[in-house]
């Protein structure tokens, strides 16, 4: 289905881009700075599994704070500037205005930085607040909730400011994590932190919180990328767009209620579980009408923005089916508490990783002028990068399942049980070497492209807008 | 859509449902918790942790034992927490009270620790004997060296000098964490009845095994 | 496709298509039926392991019930061990053998495995002067009374002292029957005012 284009094309617009591409790509650029920092110490930290002496001797490096700050470093530092960024920019393209306000990009730009910097350090001398997806402490929590509100307004601007009255499912995804992201975080500071709750109430707060970061924050973004990109390169309307909608509440609505499955058997009240249960069959509605609405990304894979965020989609959609399936309790009882809930959490924060990845190929160009130096590596990071993925999500699915069958036939040791998940620890690593090398290249080829495009505008202005496109 | 306040008082209401259900629904029901009495023992479990244990607590938490240890035991049939003799019984919100952290963990590369105490005590290990392991490493176990300080012998050994650990002269002691950490390790313990965790058996045994 | 025309297009997208054709359009009955299929097992799994949304039920296959929970009761043995841990230790020993020539043994002793009402007399009254186990003579000043009675300073309940005796019953090698609440509570009703009993008059119980 066509629809009649304007034959007039906006003047400006990428003028208008790149008055506002500083700050954007300040937020990239740091995101990349901690995705190659976190995978890096992810891949310390999946060493130390299987080869226990393995810098144990050094209190900061222990293999419980180096896994919290890997963890934040690609959560908060990689995903949260990221995100950030592609969450701004469809905004402000779908707004139809540049966006205003930068001055609040940069300076909660340089704040959440800060944030998630003073973060890991805080980490390593013991600090953490002890939660899983929440292990900041207590000092930079409200810092890190300053800086999102700052770096949300333009975004918020961006909605209210917009210049048609119709919404496009890519605002609405958008719109909503830059919202609800604040709210959902505050409450957990304050009721795990700073007023905390009693006892195991905090194991159910904390599992909340995991979740919302995901659906209500992570997803959304991806999902707002992936909405609004995926016209862009077709050129063509989504498919049984009418849906959009229900998909986008239904997300928002059962999405949020998951986080008990972390909790199945655990002491807190039964029905914590079996309502995540239940609702983690209730949201694969939405994920239903994802796949209805962006089918086309897996029919014609030219392009290799287009790849990412194939890839990325499809990890999405099967992540939410492994998600659902290893809820129930007959198969949770094996795979909880084993290295299968690493694969999960890996699945799903890879797939936003993917389409956040492609995203920023697309749109730096477009923020910064020129085009990319290489279209070779980016091709190269994006085989790196999914096979990678694929191997590390595998080889870990594989360990857990290995180990949790392992852990419930009592007559089985601890020693092995690490001995028989050895293997594919192992393999798990060489897989997270190949990510960080990916993303390594993914970070210079992005330092080589902005430090050229500063030469060249230092030497010449005016510039002339960008046409190209990597895909 | 193109209500604006209508969108953001569904986003508001999406998560304030499920913050209100959720959140507040269940610190109605645990958020009172008290001890339970045992008629038949006499006193009021859990027991309050001593000062020392909370102390043990946090640096369990900062050093981030919780990735590889969890502190929950699942009921006797649903894996194999009774059989590994981790507990009796299942976990249940009100043994963690008096805990300002519950450290209920994710991960098990190492053994469930909820009961950690009531075991070493039937297996009549000391403190000595669970700082000497944390020095040493246990089985897939780092060793945790930097909770032990070397120090030059000065008149009197001390009493908690770990026993052949540093050349003569020397001698190794633990640190006051070494010695929290351990004290709340020997204070997990989760072995009283409480009238929630008892098991249930189920009238018809045959159907749930089909759950 | 640019920004304008994205919004554009969808919104009309959106409004969705006159049908103008009569075309039948089957994926909103797909999905509706979908929709409906996961809230319905969604509900139905609710429904059976939600426990009614109690804060006290911690398995998912239990339903609260009116009053006490149904759980299974103790087993007296693992009570007994514990009252026993609690009390009995201090004289008798955790191995049961006692103290030569002050406090009797209960492993192997004819009175623990022999006579309940005698057996249950002695923890529910307590007991006085000298006693003969197994040929030896015990001579420990005495041993308090454990039951619900007048100047007993325990008292266990029915319950307790049963479990409690049914465990030495069938502890360190005595192979005897269990040992009732009914049981204790006949002997403990039989004798309403007694104080401590003596060897001879325990032996005039049956």
């Amino acid at each position: 289905m066509t629809t009649a284009l304007p034959t007039k094309v906006q003047p400006g617009a990428d003028e208008n881009e790149q008055a506002c591409g500083g700050p954007l790509l300040l937020l990239i650029g740091s995101g990349l700075l901690w995705l190659v920092l976190g995978s890096a110490l992810a891949l310390l930290n999946l060493i130390q599994i299987y080869t226990p002496a393995f810098l144990a001797d050094c209190a900061w490096f222990t293999y419980g704070r180096l896994q919290a700050m890997q963890e934040t470093a690609l959560l908060y530092g990689w995903a949260g500037n990221a995100g950030l960024a592609v969450a701004l920019w469809v905004l402000s393209r779908l707004g139809g205005a540049p966006l205003r306000g930068t001055n609040y990009i940069v300076a909660g730009g340089l704040f959440w930085n800060l944030g998630v910097t003073l973060a890991l350090v805080g980490i390593a001398a013991g600090d953490a607040a002890g939660h899983a997806a929440f292990q900041l402490p207590r000092y930079v929590q409200p810092l890190l909730l300053f800086s999102f509100a700052a770096i949300a307004v333009p975004g918020v601007l961006a909605w209210t400011g917009r210049r048609n009255a119709s919404t496009y499912a890519g605002q609405w995804y958008a719109v909503a994590a830059l919202f609800l992201f604040p709210w959902f975080f505050s409450v957990a500071s304050v009721m795990l932190t700073f007023a905390p709750v009693r006892g195991t109430l905090q194991a159910v707060i904390a599992t909340w919180y995991a979740q919302n970061l995901f659906s209500l924050w992570l997803a959304p973004v991806a999902l707002a990328a992936v909405y609004y990109l995926l016209p862009k390169l077709t050129g063509r309307v989504i498919p049984n767009y009418d849906f959009a909608v229900y998909g986008f509440w239904s997300l928002l609505f059962f999405g949020c209620w998951l986080g008990g499955r972390h909790l199945i058997g655990a002491p807190v009240p039964a029905w914590v579980s079996t309502m995540a249960i239940a609702n983690a069959w209730v949201v694969l509605f939405h994920h239903i009408i994802v796949f209805f609405n962006v089918r086309d990304l897996f029919r014609s894979g030219s392009g290799t923005v287009m790849r990412f965020l194939a890839v990325g989609t499809g990890a999405y959609l099967l992540s939410a089916v492994v998600d659902t399936a290893f809820s129930a309790r007959a198969l949770a009882v094996v795979t909880q508490f084993t290295y299968f809930q690493q694969a999960q959490g890996q699945l799903a924060l890879g797939a936003v990783a993917l389409i956040l990845t492609g995203s920023i190929y697309y749109m730096t160009p477009r923020l910064a002028g020129g085009v990319w130096p290489s279209v070779g590596l980016i091709r190269g990071h994006f085989l790196a990068f999914a096979i990678g993925f694929v191997l590390l999500v595998a080889s870990l699915a594989v360990a857990g399942w290995i180990q949790g069958s392992a852990l419930n036939d009592p007559a089985v040791s601890f020693a092995q049980i690490s001995e028989r998940t050895k293997v594919w620890l192992q393999l798990a690593t060489a897989a997270q070497a190949m990510l960080l090398a990916a993303h390594a290249v993914f970070a210079l080829h992005f330092a080589k492209f902005i430090v050229g495009q500063m030469a060249k505008c230092c030497a010449a202005r005016p510039l002339l807008a960008a046409e190209v496109t990597v895909s | 859509m193109k209500n604006g306040p209508l969108f953001f008082l569904g986003l508001f209401s999406a998560l304030g449902i499920s913050w209100a259900g959720l959140v507040i629904g269940i610190n109605t029901q645990l958020g009172g918790l008290s001890p339970y009495f045992d008629e038949a023992q006499e006193a009021a479990f859990p027991a309050r942790i001593p000062g020392i244990a909370e102390q043990g607590l946090r640096v369990y938490r900062d050093l981030g034992c919780a990735s590889c240890h969890t502190q929950q035991v699942r009921r006797p049939g649903f894996g194999a927490d009774q059989a590994r003799g981790w507990g009796e019984r299942q976990s249940v919100a009100r043994d963690y009270i008096y805990q300002s952290q519950p450290q209920l963990g994710t991960m098990r590369i190492g053994p469930d620790l909820a009961n950690y105490g009531t075991r070493a005590e039937e297996a009549g290990r000391t403190p000595a004997a669970v700082l000497a392991d944390l020095y040493n490493g246990h089985a897939g176990m780092p060793a945790y060296r930097f909770l032990f300080a070397q120090r030059k012998l000065d008149g009197e050994p001390s009493a908690k000098a770990l026993v052949g650990g540093a050349p003569a002269g020397y001698e190794l002691v633990p640190t006051a964490r070494a010695e929290a950490l351990v004290a709340y390790l020997l204070s997990l313990k989760q072995s009283y009845d409480l009238p929630e965790a008892m098991p249930y058996e189920p009238a018809d045994s045959t159907k749930e095994a089909a759950q | 496709m640019s920004d304008d025309t994205i919004v554009a297009a969808h919104d009309k997208a959106a409004a969705g298509t006159p049908d103008t054709h009569a075309q039948y359009r089957i994926l909103p009955l797909v999905l509706l039926f979908v929709f409906s299929g996961f809230i319905f097992y969604a509900g139905a799994y609710l429904g059976r392991y939600s426990g009614r949304f109690s804060g006290e039920i911690f398995d998912e296959r239990q339903v609260p019930t009116s009053g006490q929970p149904v759980v299974a009761a103790i087993d007296p043995l693992v009570l007994g061990k514990r009252q026993y841990a609690l009390a009995c230790v201090t004289c008798h020993m955790p191995n049961g053998q006692g103290v030569p020539n002050l406090y009797p043994p209960l492993a192997g002793a004819d009175w623990v495995t022999g006579s309940e009402e005698r057996l249950i007399a002695i923890v529910v009254h307590g007991l006085k002067g000298p006693i003969t186990v197994n040929g030896n003579v015990y001579s420990a000043a005495a041993m308090p009374a454990f039951g619900q009675v007048p100047g007993g300073g325990y008292n266990w309940s029915d319950e307790r002292i049963a479990a409690v005796l049914t465990y030495i019953r069938q502890e360190w090698g005595n192979e005897a029957g269990p040992i009732t609440a009914q049981q204790v509570a006949a002997v403990r009703t039989a004798h309403p005012d007694r104080k401590e009993w003596t060897e001879p008059e325990l032996l005039a119980l049956p």
